[in-house]
Formats: C-alpha cells, structure tokens, sequence
C-alpha cells in the first residue's frame, strides 16, 4: 500500500514534468518503474502516519486480560466443574475469548487463572466488580488487571518528593467591604442565567461592578456574609469571589439542584435529588469545605426530603437533621465539626419530632414533637453537646407548630396552631375550629419563663423585628386584614403595641438594622402593595404599589429596599425597583426576562456594642459631613446631567438650522401649491379669516320674581 | 385638565385627526361611521354615513372642504365636509388601509390591503375635481408594493410619499413628471434591525421631520428628507400613535398592551396613558391617564395647547393642556 502511493506520487511527478514539455506524449502510457538512481526519501510515518497508528501491537489486548487469584487448587478430575463455576461468574461482564489454567506437572491447576475478554472495558468491569468476590469459606478471588502488573513493576525504588507548587496568593476576598462610602452590591440575574451582573449602589446612580453572559445556567446565590457568589451549573458550583470575581472554587456534583451554606461561609452542603443517572454512585447530598475544596462528607437520603435538611449551628461547630426510620421520625442527628462524625457516635433518640431550629446564637437547639395518643405535644429547648433539656413545655390540641427564633437569640417565638375539633376521615386528619398561639420564650431569664399570646384569626404572617424586641403579625382574612406589633419586655408579657387595620399585605420585610418594616402584598393576590412603617411610633411613612411584585430585599444595612417583579412569576413588566428606605423611589429598572435580584450580604459589625451606642448618641456630628458629601454627589449628578442636555440641544438645534432654511427657501414652491394662501403659521393668512362667534349653552336657571 | 370625552362611536376608534385650524376633530372607528366634532366643546357636528365595513383610515384637506376616508368595505370615499354627503367613491380589491390628501390636495394617496390574492398596492389620484366620475378614473400612479404592507402613509408637499411597512421597513417614494407622465424615481429606504409594524406616522409642524409609532414599544423621530433616524422614545407597550407638538419640543405617545390581551390583564398592566416625552432629550416627563383600552390614536391640537387621544374603549378623549404644562422647562 505504502509503495503505491509513493508509485502514484512519482507518476504524477512524472506526469508534471510531461506537461511542461508540451504535452507532447499525452497518449502515451505513463511510466510507473521508478527512474534510475531513485531513492525513497518519504517515511512511511509522513505518508500514512494515521493508518500506522492502528497498526497491532505485540502488547494488544493485553487490557482485555485479568488474573483471577485465589482460586480452588483442584485436579484434572475437577478441572471441568471449576471451569463452569468460573465461567458462570465472570461471563456477566462480557464475552470472554480466552481461558487459561496454569496446571503443575501433576496436574493439579495452580489457584491462579487468566480470563481474555474481547473488550478492555469488560475487563475493567470484571475487576471492579468481583475482587473480594467471595467464592466461598475459604476462597476468596483477588482480581487484577493483567497491565496493573506491569504498572505495579516498574514504580521505582526510590521515592521522589514531588515539586512544591508555587503558592497561589489569594486577592482580597473583603475588598467591597473596603468600600470608603459603605456602598451596598447586588446581583441582577436575567433570561436564564445568560446574564449576570453585579452593580454596585453608589448614588445617585448605581455603578456596574462587573457583567457576564451565561455565569450561570439557572440562579444564584450569595454565602451568607456575602464573600461568594456561587453560581449554578448543570456539572456543579462554581464560587466566585475577589475584585474582579474570579472562580475561587469549583465543586462537581452532577445535575444538583440546591445548596445550602454553613453559618460562618466554611462548608457548603449540595443536594441533587434526582442523582445523576450517568453516575449512579453519585451521592445525593455532599458536604464539602470551601477552602480546601474537597468533599468531607456525602449522605444518600432515601425519597425526597425538604431543603435545607442540615441546618448549622452559629459557628459551624455543629449540623443536625432529623432522622427517620420506617418513615417516622425518631432522632435528632447532631454531627461535630470537624470531624463530621455523629457527636458522641450516636443520634438523639426523640420520637415523633417533627421540626427543629438552632438558636442564632448559642448551642441550643429547640424542637417540637407532635401529640401521640395519651402523650401531649411539647417545644423542648436543649442544650448541645451536653444534651441537657434545659426547657421543656407541654401544648394540648396542637395541629402545627412555627418555630422563630429572635435573631440575637434572646427570645424565641413558637407559633402554635391549635384546633379545638377533630376528625379522623381514612387516614386524614382533620382540624377545625383553628385557633393560634404565640409561645413566647424568654431565653436570658432564670428557668427560661414561657407567656403566650393567642390570636383567633388566621394568622398570614409573623417576623420578629431582627435588632429589638418587637414582633410583627399579620393576621386576619380578606378583606379585614391587620397588622399587629407587640413588644417583649423583661419578665413582662408580650404587649400589643399597635394595631393597623384593614391593611392590603402578606408579607412582613423588617430592616435588617430593626424600627423600619415594609409591609407588602406579593404574588397575584397581594397587588404588589407596598407600605414602609416605622415602628418607633408607627407612622406610615409612605403608601404605594409595585404591581405584582415577588420580592423584596432591604440591603444589608437597612438603607435601601429593592422590590422586582420575576419572570419566573409574571411575564410582563418585569424588573427591579429601587427605594430608600422611607419609601422614596429611587430607581426603576426594567429589564426584559428579568429573574433574580440579591443584595450582597455584609458580615456582622466588628463594632462592639458600646461603641455602636456612642455613635447613635453622637449621630448629630456626623450629619452634616455626610449630607454636604451627598450634596457635592447630587450636584455633580444634576450637572452632568445638565451638559448632556446642553450638548444634545445643541447638537439638534445645528440640525434644525439646517432644515428651517432649506424650509425657507421651499415657501414659494408651498404658496403654489396653495393657491397663495400662506399656511406656514396658523394665523398667516390673515386674508381669508372669517371671524365667527360661537355661543354654547351652558346653563339655563330660573329665578323666581316676587 | 378634566378632557371633554366625545361619546358617539360604538367600537374602537381607529384614528383622529383635526384640520389645519384645529376647530374640528374628525375621527374613525370600527363601526363604519366617522365622525366629526368641534373642538372646543365637543359637540358632534355630524357623521359620515356609507360605508359598510371598519374605516381604517381618515383625512382632510388643508382648506376642510372635502374628507377623506378609507375603509374594509373596499372603498375610498370623499365626501363635502360642509354637507357630509359622499361625492365620489373608488371601489378596490381590498380593504384600503391608509389614504392621504397632498399638500395641495390636488392629488391624494391611497393604499390597500395585501388579501384576497390581491397584493399589496398604491394608488395615486387626481382630487382636483371629485364627482360621480371619479370612481371609473384610473388612477394617475399605480405602484404594487412587493414587499411588507403598507401601513401607514405621509405625503412631503406634492413631491413624495413616504411609507410606513408593517415589517417596520419606511419608504420614501419621489414623484416626478416626465413626459406629462407621472411617474416615482429613486426611493430610499430605512430598515430597522427588528420586523416590527409602524403604526403610524405623523409631520412635525414644517413637514422636515416625522415621527413613526411602532409595535417595537418605541416612538422614533426621523429626518423626512434623509430618512435619518434622529429620536428613540422608549416604553414597555406597543406604541400605535404619536404626534408632535407644534409649539413645544414635546411629543406624545399613545398605545398600550395589545387589544388581544386586554381581556386577560388589568388596566394597570395594559399602561393605557398617553406619555409624553421631551423631543430633543428622549426623557418621558408626564402620563396621562383615562382610556380602559390600548390607544389607538393621539394628535396634538394644531395650536399646541391641547391633544386628543382615541382609544379602543370607543371614546376619543379631547384634552387641553393646564397652565403648568406651559410653565414645565427642562434646564439646560
């Protein structure tokens, strides 16, 4: 073959030489011998290098061979029956070419025995699936590949320490908290993901940070204190983080479909409940440490189960999930960091708990268990590690119980939803005569007292004021919908503060630095009404609506609130709003196919709490450096605004000189077309005006004459 | 600002027009009746009585003696403004969409409808004397459009045509007599980079500029001798109207969510306002509020100081401006 082509490559050499001579030969039958005193100067390689490549080797299919060890020494009396054993077992995982048993000169086989299968993929499987396979009590297979023994062979004698890596500093992760004027970010994901960006709040206007097409393939998310941006992908997580964003780590995990950040940013929890039918040993839920980027534990929950199943403890120190056999709840399961153990090896036995919740800022966890024939329902608070009850209360006719913990963990509020009927119909339960309670725990105080508030109307909505100790519900049914703030005290019960009648809301957005509170109607029912009330003396700062908002975020510092419409909801007019936090618009974006908005979270203030007094006492030598600065930006602002406008009029108005002489000029050609009759101005022609006096009747009143 | 709201069409209104004085509003609906009205008051004049299927289009000419109308019945009236009786009347193939007196109203265009087999076309006739005759007359200009449909039409004196296509596509048509022949040399073109219907079009004061309204959600503002894009207004709805003010660097636009989903949204998603924007800075600067359906035609009143709109509620809504509009400046 390799010859012939060279033959064909010298023919038509020889054919080109003809043609410059004149094409005189033609006719001719060409010459293929080579002419005299050539020589073969093309390598086989450079001519059909693709086609050698798949020339056999001697060392082929030496894959496809695996060494079966451990085997039945048997003689050749037996030899037949091991023979159909083996083949049984190992012809599961595909043909098999080739048998061979090693027999000594007696005729006994040697225990070992080589299997060729017309596949290196076969025997790849064969290995992994029946090493360790045990034959029986005494025979246990040890199964290699026959190219591993090569492997294994030629390590060296002598070990090498691999070359360090060189250290890979990391940017500054925090370098927006850096930010002079404490300039807020937030994410604006758009049309699936095929857009994201990150804008930063500055005023007046807000300042793109950074921009990218497909960052994500469906949302994202921030770490709680805001250092990633995790962005989901069909393969896994990337996180992102520094200045300009760059991919700080990645984590794989096949079609997953949530995620869950520890407390202080250290493990991230994935969950991809469908599993990844591709891998099918792919666990379902992984924990992994950011830092380092590796996988620390994995669990396979059966069925589906509601996220977050883990839920972390303040620090990180600890995680919990309920555990379950045969479908009923019967453990806590509280696991230790680091070392992602079940602490003291086992789970806490509690029947029938149906929810739990850590306290934001201790190692306590409070749980509650439903009713069970003669054994009422109970809110327990315990203490971990120690596993110490430190507070334990008994509720009768409990259908469902909410629990909200305040979130500087000094009180907790267990919502109770209690019936004053009930009927069992097959299997379901059913409750009437609602009713609810609010159970109100005073956790700094001796013994943990307990005051309940009970409220006969449903309830829609409850939030806990997140810096202070009031809370806000939302109850009652359309459309004589209130609004109620209580205060906790010390050693006092809950005290109605105020109470806002017939209000237009479902949902409760407190500041995240406390006193302000927006009540809003979100989804198609709410009307996207909007209320900001300061709750210091409840004053409603300012009435309005952003139709069929979904969400609403407060920045982190309690400055601004952003409301937008999803596509994900609504198709139409979506697009994020921006207002302060008087409710003052700020901002109206709308973007088309609009889907996400998320402010960047801030970490906890490293001021102490003394030192955050003496600021709110001495607010007043602040004001005027701020408001000057505020000033200098408005003013800027408005002026540039004005240049632009400015440049604009002047560049239209150089056009429209242009035209209105070129108008001009025409008048003459316009007079002829109207018969002379000046019609450029309303009252130019002056000729042909009649006037007319119109009277209308607008009114007819009779008056009575004495 | 309390508008007068002229209450005499039973269907969607289809377009307004006033004359060259302003002391009369003529408008058109869907229920085969035009109607025209006094401005200052809003009181009915009279109606336009014979056609027997949506009038699409109207016009009037510069001195208000005869008017114009186009309809699905597949006619093109002209009528006696004075009288309102039909003084001639030319039958087409189709529906005529769009219909235009020039300068002069010597001439007057019109187009129809790309149906029934029939493309696409646009006619030229003679108006200098319109009687029973006119309707057997051939047309002094027949140009079939190949192309997109015309959907809306603006004469340039008696000189050229220009024409808005539903694929958003603008034409301008020069005519020139050659031979005592009339005949279109040379056009130009604007092609937008999306297929999106203009609505309508409207002449600034002096005839250099126009503004189109188009299903693309924007208003834009064009050089009529170069088909220069000079203006983009932006909104979220379908824009079907806009109309430039002749006093003021002002333009307003009517439209809304499309008549075929209205039914299936609230008024506040539907955005049935009239905006008005600045013309040279692009800014919207107020809305104003009233129609429970998309509008389907806004016109500023010839003296600046007031505007109507027509909406698909059925009502035409004539509005005159409160002082403070007058007082509103933009710096610069």
């Amino acid at each position: 073959m390799a010859k012939k082509k060279v033959d064909d490559k010298n023919s038509q050499n020889d054919d080109s030489t003809k043609n410059e001579a004149g094409y005189s030969s033609n006719d001719e039958e060409p010459n293929f011998s080579d002419p005299e005193g050539f020589v073969d100067d093309i390598s086989d390689e450079e001519l059909l290098g693709d086609i050698l490549k798949q020339k056999p080797k001697e060392t082929d299919g030496f894959e496809s061979i695996i060494i079966v060890d451990g085997v039945p020494q048997v003689g050749t009396n037996r030899l037949d029956k091991l023979k159909s054993v083996i083949n049984k077992i190992f012809v599961k995982f595909g043909n098999i070419v080739n048998e061979y048993y090693p027999v000594t000169p007696d005729g006994t086989t040697k225990g070992y025995i080589f299997i060729e299968y017309s596949s290196p993929v076969h025997a790849a499987e064969a290995v992994r699936a029946t090493n360790n396979f045990k034959l029986d009590k005494q025979h246990t297979f040890q199964v290699n590949l026959f190219t591993d023994f090569d492997k294994y062979e030629q390590i060296p004698e002598k070990w090498e320490p691999p070359e360090p890596q060189p250290y890979q500093g990391q940017s500054d992760l925090h370098y927006y908290l850096l930010d002079p004027d404490a300039y807020d970010q937030f994410a604006v994901v758009a049309a699936q993901g095929q857009f994201v960006q990150v804008w930063q709040n500055t005023q007046p206007d807000p300042t793109l940070v950074e921009a990218r097409n497909a960052w994500t393939q469906t949302c994202i998310k921030w770490s709680p204190l805001g250092t990633f941006l995790a962005t989901f992908h069909r393969l896994g997580i990337a996180l992102w983080a520094g200045p300009s964003f760059s991919q700080y780590k990645r984590f794989a995990h096949a079609n997953l479909q949530f995620i869950d950040f520890s407390s202080c940013e250290k493990y991230l929890v994935t969950y991809a409940p469908q599993g990844d039918p591709h891998n099918p040993d792919q666990k379902k839920i992984i924990i992994w440490d950011i830092r380092t980027g590796l996988e620390k534990r994995s669990f396979n929950p059966e069925g589906t189960c509601s996220w977050p199943i883990f839920r972390w403890s303040h620090d990180d120190k600890y995680f919990a999930r309920i555990g379950s056999s045969n479908n009923n709840n019967d453990a806590l399961q509280v696991y230790e960091t680091p070392s992602f153990g079940l602490l003291d090896k086992k789970s806490i036995k509690i029947a029938g708990i149906r929810d739990f919740n850590w306290s934001p800022t201790d190692h306590v966890v409070a749980y509650w268990v439903a009713e069970n024939k003669d054994v009422p329902a109970s809110v327990t608070l315990l203490e971990i590690p120690n596993r110490n009850e430190i507070r334990k209360k008994n509720l009768f006719n409990v259908a469902d119980c909410k629990i909200h913990w305040q979130k500087s963990g000094d009180y907790l509020c267990v919502k109770v939803d209690r019936y004053t009927k009930i009927r069992k119909e097959k299997n379901e339960v059913k409750y009437s005569g609602m009713y609810c309670n609010f159970e109100i725990f005073h956790m700094r105080e001796k013994q943990i007292p307990v005051d309940s508030v009970e409220c006969k109307e449903p309830i829609q909505a409850f939030a806990w004021e997140p810096v202070g100790s009031k809370f806000a519900m939302i109850h009652g049914e359309s459309p004589n919908i209130n609004v109620s703030f209580y205060e906790v005290r010390v050693g006092q019960a809950p005290i109605l503060l105020k109470k806002l009648e017939k209000r237009a809301c479902n949902h409760l957005f407190w500041s995240p630095g406390g006193r302000f509170i927006v009540l809003a109607g979100l989804g198609s029912n709410g009307g996207g009404s909007l209320e900001f009330v300061d709750a210091h003396d409840f004053l409603v700062m300012n009435a309005t609506d952003h139709y069929q908002m979904s969400d609403v975020e407060w920045d982190p510092t309690g400055r601004y609130i952003i409301t937008a419409v999803s596509f994900w909801k609504t198709k139409v007019d979506t697009g994020y709003w921006l207002w302060s936090f008087q409710g003052k618009i700020l901002k109206r974006v709308n973007l088309e196919k609009f889907a996400q908005v998320l402010w960047r979270p801030r970490p906890p203030t490293l001021l102490s709490e003394e030192k955050q007094k003496e600021i709110k006492k001495n607010l007043k030598k602040y004001y005027p450096q701020f408001e000057s600065k505020d000033r200098m930006r408005q003013s800027k602002a408005s002026k540039e605004l004005i240049e632009k406008r400015a440049a604009l009029m002047e560049k239209f108005n150089q056009y429209r000189e242009q035209r209105i002489k070129e108008w001009q000029e025409n008048k003459s050609r316009r007079l002829a077309l109207r018969n002379n009759v000046d019609t450029d101005e309303l009252d130019a022609d002056t000729e042909n005006v009649e006037e007319e006096v119109v009277e209308f009747f607008i009114k007819e009143e009779q008056t009575v004459i004495d | 600002m309390k508008p007068i709201m002229l209450q005499g069409h039973e269907r969607a209104i289809t377009q307004i027009k006033y004359n060259r004085e302003g002391d009369l509003l003529f408008s058109s609906s869907k229920d085969n009746k035009p109607n025209v009205w006094y401005s200052l008051n809003g009181e009915r004049l009279g109606s336009f009585n014979g056609h027997q299927g949506v009038v699409w289009c109207i016009d009037v000419d510069w001195t208000t003696t005869r008017f114009m109308s186009g309809a699905g019945d597949r006619t093109c009236r002209i009528w006696d403004c004075e009288t309102g009786k039909e003084i001639g009347c030319i039958t087409s193939a189709s529906s005529v969409r769009t219909c235009m007196f020039s300068y002069s109203a010597n001439m007057a265009v019109y187009t129809t409808d790309k149906a029934m087999k029939q493309d696409c076309e646009m006619f030229i006739i003679d108006t200098r004397v319109v009687d029973d005759s006119t309707g057997q007359q051939d047309p002094i200009l027949r140009i079939p459009i190949k192309g997109s449909r015309v959907s809306s039409i603006l004469w340039d004196l008696d000189d050229s045509i220009i024409s808005g296509h539903e694929n958003g596509e603008i034409t301008q048509w020069d005519l020139k007599v050659k031979h005592l022949c009339f005949s279109y040399c040379g056009s130009k073109h604007y092609l937008p980079e999306e297929n999106f219907f203009v609505n309508d079009m409207q002449w600034n004061k002096d005839g250099t500029m126009f503004i189109t309204a188009s299903k693309d959600h924007t208003a834009k503002l064009f050089d009529a001798k170069d088909l220069l894009l000079l203006k983009t207004y932006k909104t979220e709805r379908p824009v079907n109207s806009a109309s430039i003010s002749p006093i003021m660097e002002h333009v307003v636009l009517g439209g809304g969510q499309e008549a075929m989903d209205v039914t299936t949204t609230s008024t506040r998603v539907g955005k049935f306002d009239s905006r008005f924007f600045h013309m040279v800075f692009e800014e919207e600067f107020g809305r104003v509020k009233g129609h429970f359906g998309p509008i389907n035609s806004v016109a500023f009143h010839p003296d600046g100081k007031g505007y109507s709109s027509g909406g698909e509620d059925g009502y035409v809504r004539v509005h005159t401006f409160d002082s403070s509009y007058f007082e509103y400046n933009f710096d610069y």
